[in-house]
């Protein structure tokens, strides 16, 4: 057994294992890659005929901005928090359905390097088609981002990634702890991306709608990445931004990863990792 | 070099030492206070019903499952203490079918594995090409696993299993739906690693395959060891008394009279029954007292020719039912 590396290093190269293994199953996979790229831009279209719709007069920024522009921000942000999610939870879902979840555990390979080498690819995929996806809408659409704005709401984005990967970790446990699950799930990622205003503008939706978008992370990360691709909020904006998204993403990424590992734990003493 | 049929290494060593190890899951106790040593080069057959707790006894050896009394150590780690260390010792042989991702090459998924031992991806490639031409995939290196055949999986497992060359080996009916020239593939591969010095554990439901393959052989029923020794000893527990007769007269088939009268000559002994409608085959079972050359004989003596008599199952099915059934 020689050529191993030691300690921490050691599992942090095993995730280049898992990222190859992923992109090669994605690869194979091509039909899939394709359709959910015409979904995204079938989704942009219909705004932007909404858009035509909505007078800028009833979006933040005083009738300077446009509905598309608004609404590109916010399909970015929740489709990247919809499909991180989605991903985080089916990854784990999917080990254990085709039985590799067990062989896996078999090997000395710890329990967070599973859960994170099983979503590595997406952690890394998901933000990359979030930019490629304002990249080529600006570009189709005519919408106008500042580009003073894109490094402050890339740090934005790469701040609010803990909480996706928190929130997924904490719905890999529930549905490895109860198997089924994904439904609640996902009307959780609904619930937060629909009062984080990523659709509509905050005015527009009951009083009490604005203090909980406040705290919550999407609102949060929509309305930091708004100011700075569309208002050119700053440098000062972006950081306070991400000085309210640091707690929130650690907290929930600590979260996370505790609640995988007590689901873990409980299938070892049960002995029923490999069932599904 | 010993005697045993694995030619294997010292087997003083104990690789593998499973003391003791209970497990119960609610009310249900499924392993009781087993025992496993198995030293370097040895197979150590495990046998057992369906539902013996041979599975539960495999995942806590291989730390999938924690033991809830008793230990186990590989090569002197303690399982359940330092699941991660021990890990690194052993290869695992599951018997589910689907374990790879079947979109990617045998190939592929094998460096996969191989890296989650923390070896770069130059060296798993090495590692995983070599064992693929050992179990006979060479062919397939570069096929999708979703396309491979019930048995190019099997061997699949096996390739994974002796990825790392662990110590340890352990198996779980690696033969199971494999054709007979797929099993022996298996088995003699498995014989040729207990030969450099790996402990194998190997559980079965074929109980004909351990004969001459395996060194020792433990028996569970109800989560209990009920035997442990070498197939020699589990074959001596056979009563063995049952047999299948081809009988015929000199110049027809055996009317009720004849046999009347064959059976008379049994005497104490035993009896004889017609089995299916030819008039041909009959049941004959001894009595523990009886010499089955002595009645074939006297047999012989009333007019019946004995065309054919073979066992109804053999000494280690017979031993094996001893031991389980009798307790189910």
């Amino acid at each position: 057994m020689t050529g191993r590396r030691s300690g921490a290093l050691a599992e942090a190269f095993k995730l280049g294992a898992f990222f190859r293994r992923d992109l090669l199953v994605r690869l194979s996979y091509r039909g899939a890659i394709v359709s959910d790229w015409i979904n995204l831009f079938a989704q942009a279209l219909v705004f932007s005929f909404v858009s035509k719709l909505v007078h800028p007069i009833h979006i933040n920024g005083g009738g300077r901005t446009s509905y598309i522009a608004f609404v590109t921000v916010g399909i970015a942000v929740a489709g990247f928090m919809a499909v991180g999610l989605a991903r985080l939870v089916s990854a784990i879902q999917q080990e254990q359905s085709l039985g590799t979840l067990e062989s896996l555990m078999v090997t000395p390979t710890t329990a967070s390097v599973v859960l994170l080498g099983s979503v590595i690819y997406d952690l890394i995929y998901v933000p990359f088609r979030t930019v490629i996806f304002l990249i080529i809408v600006s570009l189709v659409f005519n919408v106008s981002f500042a580009a003073s704005g894109y490094i402050p709401a890339l740090l934005i984005l790469a701040t609010f990634i803990p909480f996706v990967w928190g929130l997924g970790s904490i719905a890999s446990a529930g549905v490895l702890t109860f198997r089924r699950g994904s439904g609640a799930i996902g009307f959780l990622a609904f619930a937060l991306t629909f009062t984080s205003g990523a659709y509509f503008p905050l005015a527009l939706f009951p009083s009490w709608v604005a203090p909980l978008a406040s705290i919550n992370p999407i609102g949060i990360a929509i309305t930091g990445m708004r100011a700075q691709l569309i208002g050119g909020a700053g440098w000062h904006e972006a950081l306070v931004t991400i000085a309210k998204l640091v707690p929130l993403s650690g907290i929930t990424l600590l979260l996370g990863l505790y609640a995988f590992r007590l689901a873990m734990r409980r299938e070892r003493r049960l002995g029923t990792l490999g069932l599904y | 070099m010993t005697d045993s049929p694995s030619g294997g290494a010292n087997p003083l060593s104990a690789v593998l030492d499973a003391r003791d190890v209970s497990r119960s899951f609610g009310d249900k106790q499924v392993l009781s206070g087993v025992d496993l040593e198995v030293g370097a080069g040895r197979i150590s057959a495990l046998l057992g019903p369906n539902g013996a707790g041979k599975t539960t006894f495999l995942r806590i050896l291989t730390g999938l499952l924690l033991a809830e009394g008793g230990h186990v150590t590989v090569a002197g780690i303690d399982v359940g203490q330092n699941p991660m260390a021990a890990r690194r010792h052993i290869g695992f042989f599951p018997s589910a079918d689907r374990t790879f991702y079947n979109r990617i090459s045998g190939l592929e998924n094998l460096a996969f594995f191989g890296r989650m031992y923390g070896i770069g991806r130059q060296e798993a490639l090495a590692r995983a090409r070599k064992r693929l031409v050992d179990v006979g995939l060479s062919d397939a290196v570069e096929q999708r696993v979703g396309l491979y055949s019930h048995g190019m999986q099997k061997r699949l497992s096996m390739a994974r299993a002796l990825l790392m060359d662990p110590p340890v080996l352990v198996i779980d009916e690696a033969t199971d739906g494999l054709d007979p020239e797929g099993a022996r593939r298996v088995q003699d591969l498995t014989r040729s690693i207990a030969a450099e010095g790996t402990a194998v554990v190997w559980t079965t439901q074929r109980l004909d395959e351990i004969r001459g393959f395996a060194d020792a052989v433990t028996v569970l029923d109800q989560g209990r060891t009920t035997f442990q020794g070498t197939v020699e000893d589990l074959m001596l527990k056979s009563s063995a008394r049952g047999y299948l007769l081809r009988l015929r007269t000199a110049d027809a088939t055996l009317d009720d009279d004849a046999l009347a009268q064959a059976a008379a000559a049994l005497g104490d002994r035993g009896k004889l029954a017609r089995v299916g409608a030819d008039r041909e085959h009959f049941r004959l079972d001894l009595a523990d007292h009886a010499v089955l050359g002595e009645v074939l004989a006297d047999l012989s003596t009333t007019g019946v020719v004995v065309l054919d008599c073979a066992q109804q199952r053999s000494e280690l099915e017979e031993s094996f039912l001893r031991l389980t059934t009798a307790r189910t």
